[in-house]
């Protein structure tokens, strides 16, 4: 029995709460601690209509548009149903009732209460009441025989009794709950139900178990239970049909047992394990609503197949007994062959297990009634995919027999299908609008600003309202078409209606930024065609039709491309010259929806940039927002929360940048996301409490929520760290887009960002260096830009790693090869004989023993080479070639200076255009006595004097110095080169 | 000092605004505001609130206290009460009478507002009366008064002080041996 447990909702404030049906099954009414019986259309129904009660409503019953309820106040009321208007007192106790309900007729209520007494009254004359004394506690519960002669009620006095109510004397009493004083202090609520129809059996929830009487006799004929239950049951309920019995125990577990073979068939837990403390049935069978002491209310949905199944079962048993009556006294293993001959064609799930299959048959044979209920208990199986298995065993069996005697079809059965189920595939919708059957709906609101529908008696009107008062003023429009679909961009409005029987689907454009006079046009679809979603980009509009047609239209009305979708639109969105079109791929399976996305581009060169790839959705969800980021990257939320950017540098992948649901504080709020902003970092999203979406009035407030990238571990430094570094990358990416695809960007801001990774990457490295991670330190390295390596290699020779150092400098080296190839490439002829030199000062290693004299004839690749065999074989002993070298002690190290800086240049010139480091800053303090005591020296021996001092000094004395140190230094290496 | 000294001081107090306009940051003696982004909702003072909400340039929200549920359960407490119960903001008048005055359109049941903030000045003010009159009558030298605005304060300042005054002078001439009363004997 495959039912779907639907997400609960908050539905009363904490405490008891009941909830039932109305007698079409259209409603779901509930009661709660609030004092409040609210009306639901449905679990979606985020506006109830409710009637007030009292101060605290502990019970309702609905029957014949009756609403009858035990408020606080002691009284039993009456209130019409659905208008809620009050319609008298039906009875008053002493103190307040504790349990409500109609027999099946509805002309009559039985009322328990907690002075221990139990009344039946007229509903139509209220004058005409029985009172049932003899509990001696509270009463727990009531229920009615459906044939209306008796009555059984339990109560804290641990009795279950069954009252004849016309002599109003008890037919019979059981001993079976713990004894307690209050009903707040009962271990169970023990509603009692009556078996619909004959009333045959009275169901009691007896600890763990379900007890079963059989009416008139009064035999306690057998128990429902089930392993998996390990607190007692609160609540019983009978199908409508009288086959299944739900109950719902304490610890928030949900059972539904077939009576007939007493095999649970269902088994759902609370999301949350609370109390269950109502359960009922839909008229219709197919769902079973519960509420729990915490407010919420919940439902189980999806039993509909399994009344079908209820149908066919009687067949099925009925072969099974054939079967059984020809192999009577032979062994399992005997028939077994004989059924898996006779249905060949579906052999194979029969022999997937013999083990299982001996399983599958017995119960299927029919001939022990209960060894099925044995069974269920020994085995931890699912029993419910045990049950679908032996349906399935027997239709099989079915299929066979009808296929090889067509002469005598049986009943035509369908095959059950126990495979994944179809996700029924969600329906188109407009990004950023609340659910169209809304009287006063947003039809969009997004970064421009709010699109209002409203449809309710008075008006049918649309307001657009811009966020920026300078695009344009505010709109009201009446909508005469009944328009249900709206974009707004900068430059215009977009509406669409869908086609009624007269009317075709229209589009509606109201291009308020035209120049002309005429602000406005429309464009009727042809006949059958109706558009179920629409965008506006810069300049253009685009609509999906439901036949498979994407149509595009410039802004004031031409007519434009014309194509074809993969699949059925979900929804569409636009931003400067971009496309995003989500649609469905396929059907999707247990839950899982199947999305497929395009993303077209009409620039210059118009592309097709994402073509049709699958749309990861977190599991079980749908996709719930789709849109751009201001700066222009395709971005979506799934019903999850999940917020998912494009990662344009990832071969166009999906990043999960946000989790919107970690941020509420209750499991039915959620964020209604309204728009992404790259830079600044901000997600915009309107809270809502207890709904998907916002109402209308009051008016919402946008919050703004940070991403986080879902990376591992972000609580230590390194995972923040981590964290901040990646999404720093994804979030600036859009600077390279825009860039390639022709926009200005600001360039100081992606200076900025550089700057921030880079640092951050700093970090870590320090980081990693502390840990003694020299690996990851290389690692960290390789993601870093020249400059900063210098840095770190800057920093691991202080620290004293001196391999770390080396390798460090081999990557410094390859990333100036790299700079510098990438330079030829750009300049090739021009600048041949400036670059030389920037060449050399781009190979830093080199320094403390490259020949320049000699290199600057030869052509530049080889000196690179030359420079990097000597480098590595002349470190060992760089103090002897850096005193011997000629060679300008500091030179600029980036790799592009266009300042024309000669290699010659001298040390003091450099010093004032270039950041200093701590060493310099020391040099230049302390260099006059160093001359002093060596008046002797040159310069470079002077430096080298100075470094043998500097090197003297203690960590904190240097540490003064490196802090003014930026991370344009470029004098890092130097200290390498004179170790 | 005046009730208008009183409300400027209360101007300075921070307020939600959603505007309808598009400004950097803009920086000000009193610290930074802004930047303004059409939509999204920034903290200003009031002052530039209703300044901003008289050119129609911005929304206000209204502070989180204004809500005739949370303003209801403070008039029950406060009735309850004998002493002064904390109030949701130090300028909890003056804010409702300006906001209200240049904002009521922002403002969901605007009306309610202002009867229920009135309903708990009017209940604040009678407690204080009350505690001035036994203060007076019982001849107490001190009285600790908690949770008290500076409107209220300022209300009954004025008459209270004079009032002290007067009647210590009354007093002293009653008491035969004070010089005064000889002087005037003569």
């Amino acid at each position: 029995m495959p039912c779907e447990r639907k997400p609960m909702r908050y539905g009363h404030s904490e405490g008891h709460t009941e909830v039932c049906f109305d007698d079409s099954g259209k409603f779901i009414v509930t009661c709660g601690n609030d004092g409040d019986v609210r009306i639901w259309e449905s679990l979606d129904d985020d506006d109830p209509k409710f009637i007030t009660v009292g101060e605290k409503a502990f019970s309702l019953a609905l029957r014949n548009g009756k609403l009858v309820t035990a408020s606080s106040n002691n009284t039993v009321q009456i209130h019409t149903f659905p208008d809620g208007d009050p319609d008298g007192i039906l009875t008053r106790f002493t103190t307040n009732a504790t349990h409500v309900t109609f027999n099946s007729s509805g002309s009559r209520v039985a009322a328990g209460s907690s002075d221990f007494m139990v009344k039946v009254v007229d509903v139509s004359d209220s004058s005409q009441q029985k009172t049932l004394r003899g509990h001696e506690a509270p009463v727990l519960s009531v229920a009615f025989d459906p044939k209306d002669d008796f009555l059984a009620s339990a109560s804290c006095d641990g009795s279950v009794v069954v009252w004849n109510i016309e002599e109003q004397t008890q037919a019979i009493s059981w001993p079976l709950l713990q004894k307690t004083n209050d009903v707040s202090n009962a271990k169970s609520l023990c509603r009692l139900s009556w078996q619909p129809g004959t009333g045959k059996f009275l169901a009691v929830p007896v600890e763990m178990k379900v007890h079963l009487y059989e009416r008139g006799s009064w035999d306690h004929v057998s128990n429902l239970s089930d392993d998996l239950l390990t607190q007692p049951i609160n609540v019983v309920a009978w199908s409508p049909c009288g086959r299944f019995l739900a109950a719902g125990s304490v610890g928030g577990s949900m059972t539904v047992w077939d009576v007939n073979s007493k095999v649970c068939v269902e088994r759902q837990k609370h999301e949350k394990g609370f109390t269950v403390c109502s359960l009922s049935w839909n008229p219709s069978g197919s769902q079973i609503a519960y509420t729990d002491t915490e407010g919420c209310l919940g439902m189980l949905d999806g039993f509909s197949s399994s009344t079908t199944d209820t149908n066919k079962q009687v067949p099925v048993k009925k072969t099974a007994k054939d079967y059984d009556d020809l192999f009577d006294d032979d062994d399992d293993r005997l028939m077994d062959e004989g059924l898996s001959d006779t249905n060949s064609p579906v052999k194979k799930p029969v022999a997937a297990d013999d083990d299982d299959d001996d399983d599958f048959l017995m119960p299927a044979t029919g001939r022990v009634r209960n060894r099925g209920a044995i069974l269920d208990d020994e085995n931890s199986l699912d029993t419910g995919s045990l049950r679908l298995g032996q349906d399935k065993f027997g239709d099989d069996d079915d299929a066979g027999s009808t296929v090889e005697p067509t002469a005598a079809p049986l009943v035509p059965l369908r095959p059950v299908y126990e495979g994944p189920m179809p996700t029924p595939p969600q329906r188109a919708f407009q990004p950023g609008s609340t659910p169209a059957h809304l009287t006063h709906r947003f039809m969009m609101w997004n970064s421009v600003g709010i699109v209002r529908g409203y449809n309710d008696e008075l008006d049918n009107a649309i307001d657009v309202e811009f966020h920026d008062s300078a695009v344009h003023h505010a709109m009201h429009l009446t909508n005469s078409l009944g328009h249900t679909m709206a974009d707004l961009s900068q430059e215009a409005v977009l509406l669409a209606c869908p086609s009624t029987d007269e009317l075709a689907s229209k589009l509606q454009c109201l291009h308020f930024s035209s120049w002309d006079t005429n602000k406005e046009w429309m464009v009727d679809l042809p006949q059958g065609e109706d558009v179920k979603a629409l965008c506006l980009g810069q300049g253009w509009a685009a609509v999906a039709t439901n036949t498979l047609m994407l149509r595009m239209f410039s802004i004031g009305g031409v007519q434009r491309e014309i194509f074809s979708l993969p699949g059925p639109v979900v929804c569409m969105s636009g931003h400067g010259e971009q496309l995003l079109i989500v649609y469905h791929r396929a059907t999707g399976f247990d839950g899982d929806q199947a999305l497929g996305v395009q993303l077209l581009q009409f620039s210059r060169r118009r592309r097709q940039i994402i073509n049709g790839e699958p749309l990861p959705l977190s599991h079980k969800s749908h996709l719930s927002w789709l849109g751009f980021t201001a700066e222009g990257t395709p971005c979506y939320v799934d019903s999850d929360g999940v917020v998912r950017m494009l990662n344009r540098t990832l071969g166009n992948t999906w990043t999960p940048v946000c989790n919107t649901r970690e941020t509420c504080k209750s499991k039915s709020d959620h964020y209604w996301v309204v728009g992404v902003h790259e830079n600044p970092q901000q997600l915009r999203c309107i809270p809502c409490k207890g709904s998907r979406f916002p109402p209308t009035l009051p008016r919402p407030a946008v919050a703004i929520l940070p991403f986080k990238l879902p990376l591992c571990q972000t609580s230590t430094e390194k995972g923040q760290m981590e964290e901040q570094f990646w999404r720093s990358a994804l979030f600036h990416n859009h600077y390279s887009f825009l860039s390639s695809s022709g926009y200005e960007i600001n360039e100081d801001g992606q200076n900025q960002s550089q700057k921030e990774q880079q640092e951050l990457l700093m970090k870590m490295f320090a980081l990693s260096c502390k840990l003694e991670r020299e690996f990851r330190c290389v690692e960290l390295a390789e993601l870093m830009t020249q400059n900063v390596v210098t840095l770190a290699i800057k920093y691991a020779s202080r620290s004293r790693r001196m391999v770390l150092a080396q390798r460090l400098s081999e990557i410094a080296l390859e990333k100036a090869n790299q700079i510098q190839e990438e330079e030829r490439e750009e300049e090739e002829p021009e600048y041949s004989s400036y670059r030389r030199t920037s060449g050399y000062s781009g190979c830093v290693q080199v320094l403390g023993s490259g020949k320049p004299s000699s290199s600057s004839g030869q052509p530049r690749v080889t000196n690179i080479l030359d420079n990097m065999t000597s480098s590595k074989k002349s470190t060992p002993l760089s103090g002897s070639a850096g005193k011997q070298n000629k060679t300008p002690v500091l030179k600029p190290l980036a790799p592009r200076p266009k300042t024309k800086v000669s290699p010659s240049a001298n040390l003091l010139k450099i010093e004032t255009s270039q950041p200093k480091t701590g060493f310099q800053l020391w040099l230049e303090e302390n260099r006059k006595n160093i001359i002093a005591d060596n008046p002797d020296l040159e310069e470079t021996e002077i430096i080298k004097e100075a470094m043998g001092k500097f090197r003297t000094l203690s960590a904190e004395e240097r540490l003064v110095g490196r802090v003014q140190t930026g991370f344009q230094s470029t004098n890092g290496v130097k200290f390498l080169t004179l170790d | 000092m005046d009730p208008s000294e009183v409300e400027f001081l209360a101007e300075k107090e921070m307020v939600k605004i959603i505007p309808n306009f598009s400004l950097d940051k803009i920086y000000l003696i009193g610290g930074d505001l802004g930047p303004f982004n059409p939509g999204l909702p920034v903290d200003v003072p009031v002052w530039l609130a209703l300044n901003l909400k008289q050119r129609q340039k911005c929304r206000i929200v209204p502070p989180e206290w204004m809500d005739v549920e949370k303003l209801e359960e403070m008039r029950e407490l406060e009735r309850k009460e004998d002493t002064f119960t904390p109030v949701p903001s130090p300028y909890y008048m003056e804010l409702t009478k300006l906001l209200l005055n240049h904002a009521s359109d922002n403002i969901p049941k605007a009306d309610e507002i202002r009867t229920l903030v009135k309903d708990i000045w009017d209940t604040r003010i009678a407690k204080l009366r009350l505690s001035a009159d036994s203060f007076i009558s019982q001849q107490e030298a001190h009285a600790k008064l908690d949770n008290l605005t500076l409107m209220e304060i300022n209300t009954i300042r004025s008459l209270l002080l004079d009032s002290l005054n007067c009647m210590f002078k009354l007093r002293s001439n009653l008491q035969p041996g004070s010089s005064k009363g000889q002087f005037m004997d003569y």
